[in-house]
């Protein structure tokens, strides 16, 4: 190593994965825009806590939009502003769905916040009672429980008892509470029962992916780095003056749009983002553009081709020629014996040099079943040995072809089989 | 694997080093003072490594290496999840472990082939986070029980944030034997292996979102995820969705990075190198797992030595080319077989082996020997050879096949071929291709077997002209125990127990030997099974 590691790109290293890993750094929305869903969902807030009524909102939009950061946000403002007035209950659909589980925890999390004693023995109905019971308190005290309820599909699922008690104990004039449901399925309200979604006041949040204004924002805003740091100044300088090049470089923004023809979530593209700033070069301690051009391609990847490409031995490659040959035959099913017989008839009129014994193919044949280049058809039959039991290719013949092509030293009898 | 013994004892058990680790710590623990938990133990446990070391130990993985280096980042600084995939024997495992060596950072390993439940993989990533240790005195229970996923979120979170805070309390007093100037830092990494296995479990279609959107629920920037898979993420089909980890992909050695692989820790590395010249091709033509090639290789070498007195001998160009030639030979059998018996047959131990191999795998096609390589009694060859007939014939020809007399005169004369029939031949044979070995009850292979069997007395006396007494003998032999020999051919996996017959409520059985291996047992009981075959 000539060059030693320089201890400033590092430290900057550092302090852009930690923006990227925050993700309240990010979502942030700019301070002047009015109509960002960041203010609306404050406003929301904010008013029925001062105003002490109920109410209940959806935020919808695909996964890794920032809802949740959004939200999150929100929360930490207000709790900064209305202190000793809000109470957050969280509740999550992968981890409380059943209604038991999800009335225990929110009781768990009430009893911590007012330093109450819990009891893992309550029982259902114990629970929501108890619940019941603070909502009144709290709502006589003016004091709002905001419950987010994150995967909120996931709690339409089965009777909705949680969704319908929370919703009802709503109605009542004393109680003063919000429910804010998080949920990647836009037709989440359309999945609540009659009695649940009377009950709900329909007010949603649409999350939309990046515009391009946005990405260009994100960019500046994550990756330059605070001229007011404990870092050098003239490193700084030079970082920034690099960065702004990069960003104005032709070939740059061309690979970033490819990026976001893909992914255009906030999520998605600062994963992007962190897998190629993590492709820094520590000695220079710039980003350069060639960082983001390997990250696009280590992150878009096609995993079946690249097996063929690299992974898969000659025999393999022929077992899967001989699988591809047989479904253009339009043999409705076929299986490792089939494979077999079109394997045996290849080497009778080609004379190929890869001939090897049975069980060596179907160790291979086995391999290839273990990297789900294949699968068997159907689950059925597992006391059937894998040699009778139906199998099917897992990948098109154009991935295929494809595969072969990019194969180093590939037989070209290969190829010739294919078409 | 050569590459992986440098991991001897390391307080993990990993894959590779489980065994080492019984051996040497394991024992030695019991007896002397307890091992009393600390912080150390969530890093490697062992000297950390230089990169160098890290990067040499690991030939044809740079790319991989580095590119997991650069993603785990400097000290304290956060990450996003990884999801490291790449098939058998590509080092998955090792890399990432030897890395967490390098970095000498504390982690949590848990592979979910040795929890084989959402509930054990919990109690394990708990266990080791707070520093629970099984023993007796706490009647080998786990430091939480816990189902369900939302408790262990609650406890993980917990835990961590007792170990975080721990980690940047005192981050001078722990660790005293490593480095300076490379702390362990107050992140910690969860590493799950073999996750692909999860796919099997209950409610998998709920784990997986959970386990990689666990990252999103704790919200802890402290902790890191690593899971370790086989497939690759496009396998991880899901309804539900989940954001998508960081994927690194670890390809298969090539040529070159396997001649690397395998030269190491060789005595005589020139006499090696010329082997490998030799043999690499064309298996690298078959496998490119490294497993299976160090075991094909390690017989072959023996064989390719065998010529020359002194294992340190370096060869020239003649004796190599000598070599070769006497050597060449053994090549083409050895790439056509998937597993050998080495030592004589005479070893319980082989024998138990192959007649397990010989079930699932059914021996190598190119194993002429007219000698069966395993020991079996006569009327557990005829119980074998009755459930082969009974998978094999159709049920409605057996009162034909087996008359009485034995004799094949009542047999059905076969029909002149005529056009139809070809083509029903034909389908009937892609048939047989199709479904396998048809199942049967008990009932009829006890039949069948006791037909064969007094056939074969018949046939005994006809050969010897032997008096009743000894047939009758051979007859008590023959049929003791035959619900005892089945049970054990059906542990040997010759006979597959397969689901109850809907109607009839009973068992079925379905018989797996090939009709080779069925040849040669009839062949070794000079039995014509051949006059017992109906033949489409």
């Amino acid at each position: 190593m000539a060059a030693e590691d320089l201890s400033e790109a590092r430290a900057a290293l550092s302090l852009l994965r930690s923006r990227l890993c925050n993700s309240s750094f990010y979502s942030k929305p700019p301070s002047n825009s009015s109509d960002s869903n960041y203010s609306k969902l404050k406003f929301i807030i904010s008013s029925s806590v001062t105003e002490a009524c109920n109410n209940s909102i959806l935020l919808l939009g695909p996964r890794g939009s920032g809802k949740m950061a959004v939200l999150e946000l929100v929360l930490q403002d207000l709790l900064l502003e209305y202190p000793d007035m809000i109470t957050v209950i969280r509740l999550s659909g992968l981890l409380h769905c059943d209604d038991n589980g999800a009335f225990k925890e929110i009781a768990r999390q009430l009893c911590s916040e007012y330093q109450l004693l819990f009891s893992k023995m309550a029982s259902f109905d114990d629970n929501s009672k108890f619940m019941i019971a603070m909502l009144r308190e709290c709502g006589l005290a003016h004091k709002t429980i905001v419950f987010v309820l994150d995967e909120f599909d996931l709690f339409a699922q089965g009777k909705q008892r949680l969704l319908y008690s929370l919703l009802d104990a709503m109605q009542s004039v004393s109680s003063q509470a919000i429910v804010i449901g998080i949920s990647c399925r836009l037709d989440a309200d359309q999945l609540l029962e009659k009695r649940v979604r009377s009950r709900f006041s329909h007010r949603k949040l649409l999350f939309l992916p990046l515009c391009k204004e946005d990405v260009e924002r994100l960019l500046e805003d994550i990756l330059s780095l605070p001229i007011d740091s404990d870092l050098p100044h003239d490193y700084i300088i030079k970082f920034n003056a690099k960065l702004h090049n990069m960003l104005a470089n032709e070939r740059f923004k061309k690979i970033i749009n490819t990026y976001l023809d893909s992914d255009s979530t906030v999520k998605q593209f600062v994963r992007y983002l962190f897998c190629a700033i993590s492709k820094m070069d520590l000695k220079s301690g710039l980003l350069t553009v060639e960082n983001f051009e390997h990250a696009l391609s280590d992150i878009q990847r096609q995993p079946k081709q690249e097996y063929i490409k690299a992974d898969c031995s000659i025999l393999e490659l022929y077992i899967l020629v001989c699988m591809k040959r047989l479904e253009v035959k339009e043999q409705n099913s076929y299986n490792f014996n089939s494979v077999m017989k079109e394997y045996k008839s290849i080497h009778d009129s080609f004379r190929t040099s890869d001939y090897y014994s049975r069980s060596v193919c179907l160790r291979a044949f086995e391999h290839l079943l273990q990297r789900e280049l294949i699968c068997f058809a159907d689950n059925r039959g597992h006391t059937q040995s894998i040699e009778f039991r139906p199998a099917k290719l897992l990948i098109t013949s154009h991935e295929l072809h494809h595969g072969l092509k990019a194969y180093r030293s590939c037989p070209v009898i290969l190829q010739k089989l294919m078409n | 694997m050569s590459k992986e013994e440098d991991t001897k004892a390391t307080r993990r058990t990993t894959r590779s080093s489980s065994a080492a680790v019984l051996r040497d710590s394991g024992e030695i623990k019991k007896k002397c003072d307890p091992h009393i938990p600390s912080f150390n133990d969530l890093v490697f446990g062992e000297d950390t490594i230089s990169k160098e070391d890290l990067l040499s130990n690991f030939p044809g993985r740079h790319t991989q290496i580095l590119e997991l280096l650069n993603l785990l980042g400097p000290l304290n600084s956060p990450m996003l999840p990884l999801f490291v995939y790449g098939g058998t024997s590509t080092g998955k495992t090792s890399v990432i472990l030897q890395i967490f060596r390098h970095l000498n950072r504390p982690f949590v390993y848990s592979s979910c082939r040795t929890c084989y439940s959402l509930r054990t993989l919990f109690e394990s990533i708990l266990n080791q986070l707070l520093l629970h240790q099984k023993d007796a005195d706490n009647g080998y229970l786990s430091a939480k029980r816990c189902e369900k996923t939302s408790d262990f979120v609650n406890f993980l979170r917990e835990a961590l944030v007792k170990v975080v805070k721990t980690l940047q309390g005192n981050p001078g007093k722990i660790g005293t034997k490593k480095l300076t100037g490379q702390g362990h830092g107050h992140m910690i990494y969860l590493i799950v292996d073999n996750l692909e296995l999860v796919r099997d479990w209950d409610k998998s279609s709920s784990i997986l979102p959970f386990l990689f959107n666990l990252h999103e629920v704790l919200n802890m920037n402290e902790v890191g995820f690593l899971f370790i898979s086989n497939t690759s993420p496009d396998t991880y089909y899901s309804n539900m969705g989940y954001l998508d980890p960081i994927p690194v992909y670890f390809s298969e050695y090539t040529e070159d990075d396997l001649r690397k692989i395998f030269i190491r820790n060789q005595t005589n590395q020139e006499m090696y190198s010329s082997f490998l010249s030799v043999v690499l091709g064309p298996f690298y033509r078959i496998t490119r797992h490294v497993n299976e090639l160090s075991i094909a290789f390690s017989s072959l070498y023996k064989i390719y030595c065998e010529a020359s007195d002194d294992l340190n001998d370096v060869p020239n160009e003649s004796s190599k080319r000598a070599r070769f030639s006497r050597f060449q030979p053994h090549i083409s059998p050895a790439l056509n077989q998937i597993f050998k018996i080495s030592s004589p047959p005479s070893e319980v131990n082989t024998l138990k082996e192959a007649k397990r191999k010989a079930g699932s795998k059914k021996f190598g096609g190119c194993d002429s020997s007219e000698h069966l390589d395993f020991h079996m009694s006569t009327s557990a060859k005829y119980l074998l050879l009755s459930a082969f007939l009974a998978s094999r014939n159709p049920a409605t020809l057996d009162a034909s096949l087996f008359d009485s007399t034995g004799g094949s005169s009542s047999r059905k004369r076969k029909k002149r071929p005529s056009e139809k029939s070809i083509e029903q031949k034909e389908i009937s044979e892609q048939e047989l291709l199709m479904k396998g070995p048809g199942t049967f009850p008990l009932e009829r292979l006890l039949a069948i077997f006791q037909c064969i069997t007094s056939v074969a007395e018949i046939s005994l006396e006809d050969d010897q002209g032997n008096v009743a007494m000894d047939s009758q003998n051979e007859d008590s032999e023959l049929m003791s125990d035959v619900l005892l020999q089945l049970s054990s051919l059906c542990n040997a996996n010759f006979v597959v127990k397969g689901g109850s017959c809907p109607l009839e409520g009973s068992t079925r059985y379905r018989s797996t030997v090939s009709e080779d291996m069925a040849l040669k047992v009839a062949r070794s009981i000079k039995f014509p099974l051949s006059k017992y075959m109906y033949r489409r």
